[in-house]
């Protein structure tokens, strides 16, 4: 997300969107809480990440990568470090490469959280590792 | 070391480096009053199940009401018929 308060927000709305499904019988239990909560945290996420982006577009506004607050000092620097690094890759590719390589999930269990076929997040996963190598590779050259 | 084992080592290395970053302080509340919010029930819905568990006492209530009125209803037509009698007779 770029920042601890949106990601916050972000996990927030999605306790209230699962507890509202859940008393409202929403949740047809067809896949493991588990996969439906990473569900509605990822479909957020990117959500809050289009909406952040179109804000910052029309109003010419940089978004502040930094992090606010004190504390866990090495931990803010490797996530704002991992966000610089992945910004440039679309919504859904980097939501797949975070999934499998952070969260240490498989394939299967990528493609349920979300709602894509196996075929599809192994090709964003593919496309987004050869976006990282030619960036590194453009390094490299400069 | 190749591109990819670059790549590679550097997730598994931030994948390490982020794993001790917590929420922040109050996060858990503020979550658990976002929730109690979404839980407390709006004026309407409290009116409205409240009106529905007053509703079959209200029925016999109005039942009993509508046998009471006819019966007071009976008493005086049989008052006034007397009293009508009475004047006749006179």
């Amino acid at each position: 997300m770029g920042n601890q308060a949106d990601a916050e927000d972000v996990v927030q709305e999605a306790y209230v969107k699962a507890y509202r499904a859940l008393t409202s019988g929403e949740f047809d239990r067809r896949s493991s809480t588990n996969t439906w909560l990473y569900r509605i945290v990822v479909n957020g996420a990117i959500d809050a990440k289009r909406s952040r982006k179109r804000r910052a577009e029309s109003s010419d506004e940089q978004v502040d990568p930094g992090w606010d607050g004190a504390g866990f000092a090495e931990s803010r620097l490797a996530l704002s470090e991992l966000d610089d690094w992945l910004r440039t890759l679309p919504a859904d590719q980097r939501a797949a490469l975070v999934l499998q390589s952070m969260e240490g999930l498989n394939n299967t269990e990528i493609a349920k959280i979300m709602g894509v076929s196996e075929g599809a997040v192994e090709q964003r996963l593919v496309r987004a590792r050869a976006t990282l190598r030619q960036m590194r590779q453009k390094e490299e050259q400069s | 070391m190749t591109n990819q084992e670059d790549i590679e080592l550097r997730l598994a290395r931030l994948s390490g480096a982020s794993d001790a970053l917590r929420p922040s302080a109050g996060f858990s509340a503020r979550v658990m009053f976002a929730i109690e919010r979404e839980a407390a029930p709006s004026f309407l819905e409290t009116t409205w199940f409240s009106a529905r568990r007053l509703l079959p006492v209200a029925a016999i209530a109005a039942a009993m009401a509508v046998v009471w009125a006819v019966q007071v209803d009976g008493t005086v037509d049989d008052e006034l018929a007397t009293s009508y009698a009475s004047m006749e007779l006179e």
